[in-house]
């Protein structure tokens, strides 16, 4: 065994006299209240940080969705899908609050180009494709693990499967899970809901339009999950729509 | 910076109340009897004075709170007493003799952080 061989000093044992001791207990109970305070305050910097962010999110959406619902079906729907591929409740927990800032990046798109019926040009299409890096932008490099997850979705939502997405054509699994799953709910809340341009799909034509873009835009495993739970994230989508949830269910 | 004299004749207190206000920009100074208290008082000229009442000697805290108080030198440093658990007398004893706040031992650390720095917003 390797060591040194030392004697050890006789440790000084010294004690607080009784008045000195009550002192202490008095510290350490100020000690205890403090720290939940600072606790609790971190929190609430966290929580309006959140909330700041999330109506930044709204004002983004509400340019061409009227009433903003879109972002809070898409943090419900992304938590109920994490949760039926059998990732963890935190994770999921985490998507729904992350999810609804994906878009925040279409605020530095103008209405022209966000408006736009149609197709677009090249031009028009470079310009639209910068919002997911606006977006992680936006939601900056944050020291919270939540705010660091919304940031990955916003960057890579319109990321595909396939390799063919934007901004960086990451492919496969090199998209992060968040984005992958973020991606398959926008596009089918999307499609099923009434745009300026066209009207909603029904649901069963916008599974379809799912069901073909596995392996290609999308995952082909997420997709054949969200295929198989069609039922509950129409229900969760369908509850929303009847009773929107406050935008304060969607801060921790 | 405020100078703030702690008067106790337990060490360990002294030391448990520089801590306390260890955060706190302050240029601490301590006595360990009535007599030296008055001593560095005069030296020193503090801002504050953190006084225990129960002190042996000849000098307890409301006699040395009675002549910091009643010295026009001193210009009247503020004088918070620190009195033992149920030692309700000393409260009104301590108004006679000239204090400006008293705290009972064990004191909260942070309601004497507190009841300091109100004494600067009074003065």
């Amino acid at each position: 065994m390797i060591g040194v061989d030392f004697d050890p000093e006789p440790p000084v044992t010294r004690s607080f006299d009784d008045a000195a001791a009550a002192q202490m207990e008095r510290i350490i109970t100020d000690l205890g209240r403090v720290y939940q305070e600072r606790n609790e305050a971190l929190r609430e910097v966290a929580r309006a940080h959140h909330e700041a962010l999330l109506r930044l999110a709204l004002a983004a959406e509400m340019r061409d969705d009227d009433t903003g619902v879109h972002i809070t079906r898409i943090g419900h729907l992304a938590e109920a899908l994490a949760l039926a591929l059998g990732e963890t409740p935190e994770l999921a927990h985490e998507l729904r609050l992350a999810a609804p800032m994906h878009d925040v990046g279409k605020i530095g798109v103008p209405d022209m180009v966000l408006k736009k019926p149609g197709s677009y040009t090249p031009e028009e299409r470079q310009v639209m494709n910068q919002h997911p890096v606006i977006g992680a932008q936006i939601l900056g490099r944050s020291r919270i693990r939540l705010f660091q997850l919304a940031s990955e979705v916003a960057l890579t939502h319109h990321e595909r499967w396939d390799g063919a997405g934007y901004p960086h054509g990451l492919a496969g699994e090199a998209i992060p899970l968040s984005g992958r799953i973020v991606a398959i709910v926008d596009f089918f809340d999307a499609l099923t809901m009434d745009r300026c341009y066209r009207p909603a799909f029904s649901d069963e034509v916008a599974l379809q339009m799912l069901a073909e873009q596995g392996g290609l835009a999308f995952d082909p495993r997420i997709v054949a999950c969200a295929l198989r739970h069609a039922d509950r994230l129409i229900a969760v989508r369908d509850e929303i729509n009847r009773n929107p949830p406050d935008l304060f269910s969607l801060v921790e | 910076m405020k100078k703030i004299l702690i008067v106790d004749d337990h060490a360990d207190i002294r030391r448990l109340i520089r801590m306390t206000l260890e955060f706190e920009d302050y240029d601490i100074y301590e006595a360990e009897d009535g007599a030296t208290a008055l001593l560095l008082a005069e030296a020193l000229r503090p801002d504050l004075v953190l006084l225990d009442v129960m002190m042996p000697g000849d000098l307890d805290g409301l006699a040395v709170c009675r002549r910091i108080k009643g010295d026009p030198l001193l210009q009247g440093p503020g004088v918070i007493l620190l009195t033992a658990r149920g030692q309700a007398q000393d409260c009104e004893a301590g108004r006679l003799a000239g204090a400006d706040a008293y705290l009972v031992k064990p004191f909260s650390p942070l309601q004497l952080i507190d009841v300091i720095s109100q004494q600067w917003t009074a003065a």
